[in-house]
Parts: C-alpha cells; structure tokens; sequence
C-alpha cells in the first residue's frame, strides 16, 4: 500500500491546500442534512408518548453532546501525536479543536439544562452525566488557557498537549457514567446493547441526520481553523508566500 | 388556534425548546465567524512578517 498521501499530512503547506479545498465538501452536505434533521425533527416526527413534543429537545441536545466528547477525543489524541511525532500539523489540529470543543459543550449543557427543567424539575443536579460533561468543559478551558499563558507557540504546544491527552481519561467516563453509577440522565438512546430504543423511523432519521450533519459542520468549522493555525506557525516559510497570494 | 401557532406553542414547551434551538444555532454561526476571523487574523498577520522580511533583505542589499 502507498503511505505518501499519509506522510504529506505532516507538511503545513500541503494540509493549508488541501483544507481549503475540503472545507465546502463538508460545509454543504452538512448544511443540507441540519435542514432536512430540522424539518424532520421538529414537524414530520410524532410527539413522544411521555414527553409530547418535548422530547425533540433531543435533536439538538444529542448532536452537542456527542459531539463534545468526540472533539475532545480527537484533540486528546492529536495533542498526543504531536508530542510524541513532534508534529506541528498535529498541535495545529489539536489548538483548533479546543474554542469548538468548549462552545459545544456549552450548548450540550444548556441544551440538556433546558430539558431537564420540564422533566426532571430541575435546570441542575449534581448527578455523575452532568458533573462530568462539566469537568470537560472545564479541561477544554484549562487547554485553552494554558495555551494562552505562552507567548511561544511551540511551548505552548506542548504543555498544553500534555494536559489534553491526561484529560483524555474523562471521555470514557462521561459516556458509561449512566451505566456505571445510578443516574438522573436517562442511559444511551442510539449506542446500547440490544439496539436504539428509538424505533420510530421518523423519530430516528432527522436524529441521525442532525448528529450526521453536525459532525460534518464540526469537520468543516475544523479545516477552516486548522488553516489559520497552520499559517501562525508557518510565517516564514516561503510556501506562505504563494498561499497569500490567492 | 391556526398552524403556525400550534407549532410555535410546541405542546407547551416552547419556553425551553426555542431557547434550547436558539443556543444550539447561536454556537453554530458564532464558530463559523470565530473561524473566519481566525483566518482573517492569521493572514494579515503573515502579510506583515513577509513585508518585515522583504524590507530586511532590501536593506541587506543596499
């Protein structure tokens, strides 16, 4: 098998082109699938047995939730790439997962605060789902934080790598925290053994179109940053030259 | 009550529900403008250091 289009992903100026090109393949798809999850969500769906038509709170919660810890996973482990291959493509990578990440979870957690109201009665409880999404918006925080606190980016690269790969060791707990310990949030709809509870195909599809076309939005949002945080480490490279000028 | 009502009202959960949409989108523009001025910043950033680095090797010269 050929390995070249894998080792050009270290070179800055290849990775500047091809985000630039990849970015509306993402953007679009994802713009249409948000569209069509709206509509289904929130008119062609039922209304939920219990929940009426609170429950499409959901179309929006999960995709944040999911995503939060996703991004946070791909930042942790290129953050570790980067401190292990010293790849600065990988720092870059990382660096722009952080300010998305944090947003994200913010939404998760508002999203989730908002549902929570009208059926659990509360806006927050200290419960294991909640405390721990929580802590991960603090480590997406932290990361940037500490990357702000060096005028050096290589350092600032690498001290905060080694924050967000310990961090790593969150993800996995907030996604079993409602299988491991008695919880107020209700367990995995979607990611369960024996099969989604939603059995609804109108109910699921505008689901999994919306968490589809957040990925994909995230993915875009990703490649556009990645091209401003290649160009901070690349200014006086003479391929940042040519680049500027289109 | 006409459609359009009946779908704002959301079966009584409007007051969460709408807040919960407008946060979720509020996050999606706010991060395509973070990005955007990302960018913008990144360049004008390595206009300037090329030009510095321009004059440098002019002066060099002359």
């Amino acid at each position: 098998m050929n390995w070249t289009w894998f080792h050009r992903l270290g070179s800055p100026p290849h990775v500047y082109r091809l985000a630039r090109t990849l970015t509306p393949w993402f953007a679009w798809p994802a713009a249409l699938l948000i569209i069509a999850g709206l509509y289904g969500g929130l008119v062609l769906a039922p209304p939920d047995y219990q929940q009426g038509d609170g429950f499409r709170m959901i179309y929006v919660h999960v995709p944040m939730a999911i995503l939060s810890i996703m991004i946070y996973t791909i930042m942790g482990v290129a953050a570790g790439v980067g401190l292990i291959w010293r790849m600065k493509v990988a720092h870059a990578v990382a660096a722009s997962c952080a300010p998305i990440g944090a947003s994200i979870t913010v939404a998760a957690l508002a999203t989730g605060s908002l549902w929570g109201r009208p059926m659990w009665g509360t806006y927050w409880a200290w419960d294991p789902r909640l405390t721990s999404e929580l802590l991960l918006l603090f480590l997406y925080l932290g990361y940037m934080g500490l990357r702000s606190a060096f005028d050096d980016l290589q350092r600032a690269d690498r001290a905060s790598a080694l924050l967000a790969v310990v961090g790593l060791v969150d993800v996995p707990i907030v996604h079993f925290s409602v299988v491991w310990w008695n919880s107020l949030h209700q367990g995995s709809s979607l990611l369960r053994l024996g099969g989604p509870t939603i059995y609804t195909a109108a109910m699921l599809v505008p689901l999994l179109m919306m968490i589809f076309g957040f990925m994909l939005y995230f993915a875009a949002i990703l490649l556009m940053r990645l091209r401003g945080e290649v160009l901070r480490r690349e200014r006086t490279a003479s391929w940042v030259k040519e680049a500027l000028a289109t | 009550m006409n459609g359009l009502t009946h779908f704002l009202a959301m079966g009584g959960y409007a007051r969460f529900l709408w807040p919960c949409y407008g946060i979720t989108f509020a996050v999606v523009f706010l991060n395509i403008y973070w990005a955007r001025r990302l960018n913008a910043r990144a360049r004008s950033e390595a206009r300037r250091r090329l030009a510095m680095r321009e004059e440098l090797v002019l002066e060099e010269q002359a």
